[in-house]
């Protein structure tokens, strides 16, 4: 072990769990959720599930350039209450939120709210049960809620995001608790999204977004793929901060509605990309003067995004006329190496 | 240290956390990220006694200076649970 250890004792099983959870909150280690106790032994599980050595550097973590190991992730998936065989999920997380591209350290810093989107593609979805379909954003499954918790106090722990230290964000969000949910690519009619990234069907992934917000559009039932589009596009405003792209999570119902009325994922990137727009003085005008500047407005209308691509499409949930747009971009994607 | 007004608090919780929790934070009025450098060079000036203070100081009389401030930034109660306690 090259992490420190401490020791508790208690007269029941009942009051160790409760000393061990008010000691970690007390020390910071928590979302302010109870966590279960990281022992040695189920350290040396988890790592042995991950398939990795425990040393082994799988990135570092800014603000704090904390380094997140093997062992080490190991610990804050126990606390969280995954399960070991959630350890490679967890290890494709870190490398894509690693990755120097991604803007990890203003995530951590700012007084923004923003936070990892997680999006898990491929066989390891059915075989850890990771949630694509109804109720996908949670609550009640566990791998979702845990695999994005552990994450959060991986952000915390290792990267240094302290609530009202490192991390300076003015609200906070919900949605750092645990924001993850599998692709429904049972019910996808395009290629899954993993696919469109240049990996294959049977490959199991994991992408991690930069995402500001959650936003669930109801409406557009037994119309058009038209009006189905222009719902969802007026939902989706140019925002503050969200200048990097897009994520539609698309009901299945509608998926299947615009592809049978022969529209393609890139006609829906496109035709989005070209219905998201409001005029320039609908806002504040340094807001659309910085808009224009960077490629996202014209003279009379800004744009939600500067072209298609920066529309990302995937389908999730379950049935029902809904649909969910997050404010999200810079994807990572990395593959799960399950063990 | 250089900070604004609004994020002093969070640079001496920062500072803790490194071992410092009575570094000399210079600060100048929040926001400006929208000066121009001609409006930037007056903050910087009217901070540089400051900055020196923090080049030259003994560390005991800085830890004089600013040891109830530095308890009162650093972990306020109820509101930061992961500083270092001073």
């Amino acid at each position: 072990m090259t992490q420190a250890q401490m020791q508790l004792e208690a007269g029941s099983v009942a009051q160790l769990l409760t000393r061990a959870y008010e000691h970690a909150y007390e020390a910071g280690w928590t979302d302010g959720l109870p966590i279960i106790p990281a022992t040695p032994d189920a350290v040396q599980q988890f790592i042995a599930a991950s398939g990795c050595p425990a040393d082994k550097l799988v990135g570092i973590l800014p603000s704090r350039k904390g380094r997140a190991t093997v062992e080490v992730i190991a610990v804050n998936a126990i606390m969280a209450g995954c399960r070991p065989e959630y350890m490679p999920v967890l290890i494709a997380a870190v490398e894509g939120l690693s990755d120097p591209t991604y803007p990890l350290e203003l995530m951590q810093v700012t007084t923004n709210p923003m936070t990892p989107f997680l999006l898990v593609n491929g066989p390891v979805r059915n075989k850890l049960e990771i949630n694509y379909g109804t109720g996908c954003l949670g609550p009640g499954w566990r791998a979702n809620a845990t695999i994005g918790r552990a994450i959060r106090l991986i952000l915390i722990n290792v990267g240094g995001a302290l609530p009202g230290v490192y991390s300076k964000v003015a609200f906070g969000s919900p949605l750092r608790y645990s924001y993850i949910c599998g692709e429904n690519e049972e019910e996808n009619p395009w290629t899954p999204f993993h696919v469109d990234r240049g990996f294959r069907r049977e490959d199991s992934t994991v992408t991690v977004f930069k995402a500001s917000n959650f936003c669930n559009i109801s409406g557009g039932e037994g119309v058009g793929p038209d009006e189905i589009l222009r719902q969802i596009a007026t939902n989706m405003p140019p925002m503050y901060g969200g200048g990097d792209g897009a994520l539609l999570l698309l009901g299945v119902n509608h998926a299947h509605s615009l592809y049978e009325a022969g529209l393609t994922k890139r006609d829906v990137q496109q035709r989005l990309w070209e219905l998201a727009r409001l005029p320039a003085d609908h806002f504040a005008e340094t807001f659309a003067t910085t808009e224009r500047a960077v490629g996202r407005g014209d003279a009379k209308t800004v744009w939600r995004a500067h072209s298609p691509d920066e529309i990302y499409v995937a389908v999730a949930g379950g049935p029902g006329p809904q649909n969910v747009y997050i404010g999200a971009g810079m994807p990572q994607t990395r593959v799960i190496r399950t063990v | 240290m250089i900070a604004t007004d609004t994020f002093s608090h969070f640079a001496r919780r920062m500072a803790s956390t490194q071992g410092f929790p009575y570094v000399i934070i210079a600060e100048t009025p929040n926001p400006i990220r929208q000066l121009e450098p001609e409006a930037l060079r007056p903050r910087a000036e009217a901070m540089i006694g400051t900055v020196i203070d923090g080049l030259t100081l003994p560390p005991v009389e800085i830890k004089h200076r600013l040891k109830d401030v530095a308890r009162q930034q650093i972990r306020p109660q109820g509101v930061v649970r992961s500083s270092v306690p001073v």
